[in-house]
């Protein structure tokens, strides 16, 4: 059982700054964000605002250089050993590009955050098709509902994009997570697939009290989000 | 379990760079395989030949002593004979239980099959109590037992005449021989003294063989047969043994160094393939990361996959040793002056597992960096799309 909080991210003065030869970047500046649990979050603003870098933050995969991060109760700053489970069992991500293994099938693409750390239930890759095992079931049950339930066998290179974005999103759902980050989950696909996962993500959301940030540069979204966080320049507008 | 089926199914992602690097380390490995495989067949093969001749002492004339015992095991022509009145002083040595004294001659006529003879008499039986004739022991000067593969050779049965090409001496066939799988089913035996008139070779010997009275007083018996006659070369036939082997071994020493090397090269091989792969899904690796995949869970993943490259690798090495064992075996024996007849290449479990698990070592030790290089991915920098 996972225990419950208030807010998912609450963020306050982070700052994160990359070092690019003797260059210092500073892409988030100081910024104070927080989000509630079961908020449906737009992080919208041009290409090189901040949005990937608050996700990856707030996605467990970077520290902050400056300020105070807290994740699903979790203080970011104070990051050690553990921090790979905590991802694994509570943060879903979806990247722009997909990234499926092109040699699994979309039913083993969906497994495959299944298989990682020692809780693992030896079911995942190459194991019989069964429903007996729970993670198994659930990925079967999650391809139904991005409606690809007729599609599982089939490889990436078989699927339309809207389509792998749809395993993707599958894929980020497997293992329960409390927290999705979609970072421009949209940005390849045409306006008819597009509006399709927007609103697969939505109805997560909506359904199932999922937290969902999706970074996004695309304007047409924003009225959809139940919330906007616009960032320019690495700061909070 | 898993690691290994999602490193297969990366393999099959590039088949050709997978079959050549599989190939790179199966070469190497049967190869190895072949070599141990050979050492093994060569001295067992040796023991049966020396076994088969029945004694436990040589007697040859001086000269190169194992140049003469190559001759003794399959047969030939040797230029040096000794005294036929030294097989009596052999005899009267009281540490000698049985000595034959043999005749050896040969003819090569052109476009044919050579015909190794031996000369002997009836102290040789004495040396072979496994021997089966069909047909009886020589009942004239003029009557030969043939070895079961010249008789199959020459499809020629007890009571028929046989003619020694190039001498035209036309003799009966008394008995074949049955089939001992030793030297002795390749020559035509005939009576010492007939063998010595064809030849010109009167009052001739080529070898005794001798038979100890006490197995453990061997060494004293060369010892005394040495003594008693300066004109021969005496030496125990555990000594041609162990000779013939240390000069094998040696040889194994130096083909395995290079042998190693070989599979060194592969290795790296396997490493440079492996580790390619790795930089060439530095994204994917870093998309698992983000699914929460650990550091172990990387190294253990890329590892697998080396580890099934190699032992792969093993197996068809294996393989590959195994079908081309007649080829690997003809190119060796042309390589070495003496190689015992029969196979010598074949099917051993404890090779085969050894060398199973030499590829195994090797992908342990391949795999380590380019894992640790996977490991170290950072999903971030893999990911970065902005």
């Amino acid at each position: 059982m996972k225990p419950e909080v208030k807010m998912a991210v609450q963020a306050k003065g982070l700052v994160r700054e990359y070092r690019r030869g003797a260059e210092r970047i500073r892409a988030l500046k100081g910024v104070d964000i927080a989000i509630a649990a079961g908020e449906f979050v737009g992080l919208t603003g041009h290409s090189g605002a901040g949005k990937t870098t608050f996700l990856n933050l707030a996605g467990l995969m970077d520290r902050p250089t400056e300020g105070k991060l807290t994740v699903l109760g979790h203080d970011v700053g104070k990051r050690g050993a553990g921090f790979d489970a905590l991802r694994r069992k509570n943060i879903g991500f979806v990247f722009q590009e997909f990234y499926l293994m092109p040699t699994l099938t979309a039913l083993e693409n969906v497994l495959m955050p299944t298989m990682w750390g020692k809780a693992r239930d030896m079911t995942e890759i190459g194991s019989a098709i069964s429903d007996r095992v729970p993670s198994r079931k659930r990925a079967r049950e999650l391809l139904e509902l991005v409606g690809l339930g007729k599609r599982m066998t089939h490889r990436p290179s078989e699927l339309s994009g809207g389509e792998m974005q749809r395993v993707a999103v599958a894929r980020a759902l497997v293992n329960n997570p409390r927290l999705l980050l979609a970072d421009e989950p949209t940005g390849n696909l045409d306006t008819v697939t597009r509006d399709g996962i927007f609103n697969l993500l939505l109805a997560l959301n909506r359904d199932s009290g999922l937290t969902v940030i999706v970074a996004t540069h695309d304007l047409s979204l924003e009225s959809r989000f139940s919330r906007v966080i616009r960032l320019e320049d690495g700061n909070v507008v | 379990m898993q690691w290994f089926i999602l490193g297969f199914k990366n393999l099959i992602r590039r088949p050709t760079r997978t079959i050549l690097t599989v190939l790179g380390v199966a070469i190497a490995i049967a190869v190895l395989y072949s070599l141990f495989e050979f050492q093994q067949g060569y001295q067992s093969r040796l023991k049966g030949e020396l076994g088969a001749l029945g004694a436990h002492v040589m007697v040859v004339p001086k000269g190169c002593p194992y140049e003469a015992a190559t001759i003794a095991l399959h047969g030939g022509k040797w230029p040096r004979y000794m005294d036929e009145n030294l097989l009596d002083k052999v005899k009267a040595d009281p540490g000698v239980a049985e000595a034959a004294g043999v005749i050896m001659d040969a003819v090569f006529p052109p476009g044919g099959k050579s015909v190794i003879m031996l000369g002997i008499d009836t102290d040789y039986m004495k040396l072979r109590p496994a021997w089966k004739l069909r047909g009886s022991w020589f009942a004239s000067d003029s009557s030969i037992i043939l070895g079961s593969s010249v008789a199959e050779d020459s499809k020629l049965q007890p009571g028929d005449l046989w003619t020694l090409p190039e001498k035209n001496v036309t003799l009966r066939v008394s008995a074949v021989l049955g089939r001992t799988n030793t030297q002795d089913d390749g020559f035509v035996f005939m009576p010492r003294k007939t063998l010595q008139e064809i030849s010109g070779l009167e009052g001739k010997l080529v070898l005794i063989l001798i038979k100890a009275k006490k197995v453990d007083q061997t060494d004293a018996l060369v010892a005394s047969l040495k003594a008693s006659e300066v004109d021969m070369n005496v030496f125990p036939l555990s000594e041609l043994l162990g000779t013939i082997s240390a000069l094998m071994a040696s040889t194994k020493v130096f083909v395995s160094a290079i042998i190693l090397i070989a599979i060194i090269l592969g290795g790296v091989g396997v490493l440079n393939t492996v580790l390619m792969a790795v930089f060439e899904r530095t994204r994917e690796i870093g998309m698992m990361k983000a699914m929460g995949g650990s550091r172990g869970d990387m190294f253990k993943l890329v590892w697998a996959e080396t580890i099934l490259t190699t032992v792969l690798g093993g197996l068809v090495g294996v393989g590959l040793a195994v079908v081309s064992s007649r080829l690997v075996e003809a190119a060796i024996r042309g390589m070495i002056p003496y190689a015992p007849k029969g196979s010598l290449i074949g099917f051993s479990l404890p090779t085969m597992l050894f060398c199973i698990g030499l590829s195994l070592l090797l992908g342990l030790l391949a795999g380590f960096y380019p894992a640790f290089r996977a490991a170290s991915i950072k999903p971030i920098e893999a990911i970065k799309t902005e």
